[in-house]
């Protein structure tokens, strides 16, 4: 058991997902130290600005909830702009120094997702910090990028690397993200139409309710959730694996800091809904099904297939939830419970009673990137049922991009800034997109790739298979063909040091010795 | 004691070389080099050796020191050619069939062995070999113990079937059937030997021949 | 050199033991062999690897084969764990030791210095340190995960008694129905079959290095 964080210490954005804390519009620009000593002047004048993890509140002690947030982070050619110790930068792991770029042959970035496509921002060298705004409204997202706009043009030596790719092929030098609106509304939606942000990781001293624990920490030998160790997401801090996550010297360099994967994934809006029209032709059910088959939960309400596998169990969950809704909202407190406990069955779940995927299938994207203890093939077998999945969980912080034009198409501007967190990249981030989204052997599925975000080339065997129930005398249905419908656009590796590590660096006094 | 598992054999030996050098070279050095130099994937001369899953070659050239004082230093006298290999069938077979399929290689590899100008033919190399090796305790085989041939047949039934499924669905009845009858006729399949995949293979077959029902 | 072959990786790894407890270790396997499958049964569950051997070298049976060769003279007894599996070492590491911790420390149980699996930084650099490069390393199959293999097998013979138990009078559409059936029954063995994704990016840059060598040692011939 770890004793309490120090929430105060660590940057908001590693235990808050933003977008739920009501900030759905948000702006993410890059920034290139020209001189060290500039670097550090401009850091130390943005550090008041950025946001800690502490928990929100309308009263009392904690903070109040701020109009908008501010986190910053660097790549590790930022961290040596930044005039970081070379024996402290010898510490971070290989696959940090090296950087995206380097590892598209490991993330299946080649084709149309190759580096030399990504956005300009991105080519060449010069990539140092990340700083990202969160905000209520557009407005407060404006405002507080003018006051760091200023801080910048004040110290002088720090540029904003332009050449992100907007709206009509213009070049802008900051990436906007936001929710999807529907009639002026938010909504939790991606530019494919699934509710996405629903699953992301529970971990000790988190300063999440408890009540989220239930579906997303992980499964002990007794089959309870427990919370994951919190060395998985925050450096300096025991892990799974009963140690200390591997990290720089000095201590207090890494201590409370963490890794996050920025990537701008292109979503291939026409590609997608004509290949999902085409083969719904085909398909024994919905358009709707079909599309979580793909994604293993239904595009709606995010319900998970595990719940609802097929059009009639769907329709008759909507038809129970219609009902204990109205019920609730008229102040029936038994209803209220009973719609509490359904909608915690939207995370709640494994696929223990779905060995054969024919809910939700093996291939589905949810049950790739998470596969909460199904490759426990044997009861029993491993030490716990979770055991293979508790290294290779991610803290997910994306919000989607573009979107908003009146046709939408491939070639118009929309996506996901993805961003994901956790202690080391090439043990989380990395191998969950080779081993799991790109590639299927853990899943007995030989080269199969995800539907949705696996560099599929549009090939016969380029497929997912739409697994059935073995004595039905149905046939499984095979996706063939399956299309690049996503594309990486960009992105890098960033370290996201404590708030007293931000000090440290921005005064130079980082010492290994 | 455990050698085998099922019908697959794990065979085990460490060859020691002579200390000696020709054109001032250590002969360790050339073997070990002349090791590394082999082809690879099905150019390795164990790709015509009958019944290899995987072989592999590699020197030894000392014990490892496990540090501190609280443990001995061990060192070896010889450096020693470790040969392993895991296959399908009983050694004397399979060491026949590696004498008659890559006795050049062989001669090459073992040449600076110690006592290995003894060895002038077959017998004499599998009486060799057995000299060499050493008993396994426990081997694990979390495959199939099938002749490579099977394995291989098998393979690209997986890789043909998978792509015929994929073609096929949708069709009729009656056009499926046809096009079944004659996927097993053109795959051959209990003919074990042809078409399938063949050893150290690096790219997919190519089943266009197939495809064009 | 290269511990690659394909989806296959190559491991060596040579670790000294007492001799006398070189003979619980025997022991222990020899339980492990009688047993089979209890103690083998997350390993068999993980299904990374194709074959692997532990054996152990008593510090007097290093082959001798000539007078000639000086005779060794050792403190320790040895093992030598010998292992073919999918994906690499820094891959796979958090899957066997958080998988079948139990089952690790015991085949190791009695090696000098053996860490235990947890923590596992201490354990991956054991590996590490103890593990010797293969010079050439072969696998028959380089497109072919120990998973691919097995459920290859199952589905030829199945699709070898579908194919038999078909006759000429059924119907269309009782053959359609068999088929849909047959499908199901092998709706986990028809993955597609393809390359090994890259095991690092170092390997890569050898694999660069072997073509640029094979390009340049074929260009003399070319022009002779
Ligand atoms: C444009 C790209 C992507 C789209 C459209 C997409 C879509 C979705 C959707 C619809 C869900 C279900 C909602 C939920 O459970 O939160 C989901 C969940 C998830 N996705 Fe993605 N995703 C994308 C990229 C990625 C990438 C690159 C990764 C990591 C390599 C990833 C990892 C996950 C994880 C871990 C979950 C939660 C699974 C769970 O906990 O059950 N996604 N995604």
């Amino acid at each position: 058991m770890n004793r309490p964080l120090d929430l105060d210490d660590i940057q908001g954005n590693i235990c808050k997902g933003y977008g739920r804390y009501g900030f759905p519009k948000a702006r993410y620009f890059f920034l290139q130290f020209h001189t060290p000593d500039q670097g550090r002047r401009c850091l130390h004048q943005l550090i008041p600005l950025i946001t800690n993890a502490e928990p929100w509140a309308a009263d009392g002690d904690s903070p109040l909830k701020p109009d908008v947030t501010t986190n910053i982070a660097f790549t590790y050619a930022g961290l040596e702009a930044l005039g970081l110790p070379q024996r402290s930068l010898n510490g971070f792991p290989g696959e940090f120094r090296m950087g995206m770029k380097s590892r598209a042959d490991i993330l299946g970035d080649n084709g149309p997702s190759a580096p030399e496509h990504w956005d300009p921002v991105w080519q060449g060298e010069g990539i140092h910090a990340w700083v990202s705004i969160n905000g209520r409204d557009m407005d407060a997202v404006e405002t507080r990028f003018s006051v760091i706009r200023g801080i910048i043009s004040d110290t002088g030596g720090v540029s904003i690397r332009p050449g992100h790719r907007g709206a009509d092929n213009t070049l802008l030098p900051w990436q906007d993200a936001s929710a999807v609106y529907e009639n002026g509304k938010v909504t939790p939606k991606e530019h494919f139409g699934y509710v996405d942000g629903i699953g992301n990781p529970y971990f000790e001293g988190c300063g999440n309710d408890p009540s989220r624990l239930p579906g997303r920490g992980k499964l002990n030998k007794e089959g309870q959730w427990q919370p994951l160790a919190t060395g998985e997401f925050i450096l300096g801090h025991v892990d799974e694996a009963q140690e200390y996550p591997l990290a720089p010297e000095p201590h207090l360099l890494a201590h409370n800091g963490t890794f996050m994967v920025y990537r701008k994934l292109h979503e291939n809006v026409t590609t997608f809904h004509h290949y999902v029209d085409s083969v719904a032709q085909d398909f024994d059910g919905s358009r709707e099904l079909l599309m979580a088959k793909f994604s293993g939960r239904w595009p709606d309400n995010g319900a998970p297939l595990t719940l609802a596998p097929d059009d009639e169990a769907k329709a008759a969950l909507d038809q129970q939830l219609a009902s204990l809704t109205e019920k609730a909202d008229k102040g029936d407190a038994c209803a209220a419970a009973q719609l509490k406990a359904l909608k915690d069955q939207w995370i709640d779940f494994t696929y223990a009673d779905d060995k054969h995927g024919s809910r939700c299938p093996i291939g589905a994207h949810i049950r790739r990137a998470n596969t909460r203890a199904s490759l426990e093939t044997q009861k029993g077998a491993f030490n716990t049922p979770s055991a293979l999945d508790d290294r290779r969980r991610l803290l997910r912080r994306g919000l989607p991009y573009g979107g908003g034009q009146k046709e939408a198409s491939d070639a118009t501007e929309q996506g996901i800034i993805f961003m994901c967190l956790g202690a080391s990249i090439e043990r989380q981030f990395e191998f969950i997109q080779q081993q799991w989204i790109n590639y299927s052997n853990d899943f007995h599925l030989g080269n199969d790739k995800d539907v949705l975000i696996g560099s599929n080339n549009g090939r016969l065997t380029d497929k997912h298979i739409i697994q059935t129930q073995p004595k039905s005398g149905k046939a499984p249905f095979f996706c063939s063909h399956l299309p690049r419908m996503v594309e990486t656009r960009g992105g890098d590796y960033f370290f996201i040091p404590s708030i007293t590590a931000l000090n440290m660096i921005a005064q130079g006094i980082i010492d290994p010795t | 004691m455990a050698n085998t598992f099922g019908n697959s054999y794990g065979l085990t030996t460490l060859c020691p070389i002579i200390n000696g050098r020709h054109n001032n070279t250590a002969l360790d050095k050339i073997t070990r080099r002349r090791i590394q130099l082999l082809k690879e994937n099905s150019a390795s001369p164990f790709a015509r050796i009958p019944n290899t899953y995987f072989a592999r070659l590699f020197i030894l050239n000392d014990v490892f020191f496990e540090q501190g004082n609280d443990v001995a230093r061990d060192h070896l006298k010889s450096k020693y050619l470790v040969f392993t290999s895991n296959f399908h069938g009983d050694l004397d077979t399979y060491l026949s069939g590696m004498w008659q399929h890559a006795e050049a290689e062989i001669r090459h590899i073992w040449q600076h062995a110690v006592a290995f100008n003894n060895v002038q033919n077959e017998k004499d190399f599998i009486a060799y070999i057995k000299k060499c090796q050493l008993t396994t305790s426990l081997f694990f085989n979390g495959s199939t113990d099938d002749t490579l041939q099977d394995q291989l047949k098998s393979l690209y039934i997986k890789q043909a079937f998978t792509e015929f499924a994929l073609t096929h669905q949708g069709k009729t009845a009656a056009q499926l059937r046809a096009a079944f009858n004659q996927f097993i006729r053109q795959v051959d399949i209990h003919n074990p030997v042809s078409p399938a995949w063949s050893p150290g293979q690096e790219t997919l077959s190519d089943l266009n021949p197939l495809q064009q029902r | 050199m290269s511990n690659v072959a394909g989806k296959a990786y190559g491991m060596n790894v040579l670790t000294p033991l007492r001799w006398w407890t070189a003979l619980w270790q025997k022991l222990i396997f020899w339980v492990v062999v009688k047993t089979f499958p209890y103690f083998l049964k997350g390993l068999l569950t993980l299904s990374l690897i194709h074959y692997a051997r532990w054996t152990i070298i008593n510090r007097w049976s290093f082959p001798r084969l000539d007078k000639t060769q000086p005779k060794e003279t050792l403190t320790y007894s040895y093992m030598l764990f010998e292992s073919n599996f999918n994906g690499s070492w820094d891959q796979y590491i958090d899957s066997f030791s958080f998988a079948i911790p139990g089952g690790l420390d015991m085949f190791w149980r009695w090696n000098i210095k053996y860490p235990k699996s947890i923590p596992l930084h201490d354990f991956y650099h054991y590996i590490r340190f103890n593990q010797i490069e293969c010079d050439h390393y072969y696998n028959a199959y380089p497109l072919a995960s120990a998973n691919d293999v097995k459920s290859a097998k199952r589905l030829t013979g199945n699709l070898r008694s579908f194919a038999d138990s078909l006759t000429d009078n059924m119907t269309d559409e009782a053959f359609m129905d068999a088929y849909r059936q047959f499908l199901a029954d092998n709706q986990h063995a028809l993955g597609s079959m393809g390359d090994s994704p890259l095991m690092s990016t170092s390997h890569q840059l050898v694999q660069h290095h072997k073509q640029v060598n094979t390009a340049h040692e074929k260009q003399p011939e070319e022009e002779a």
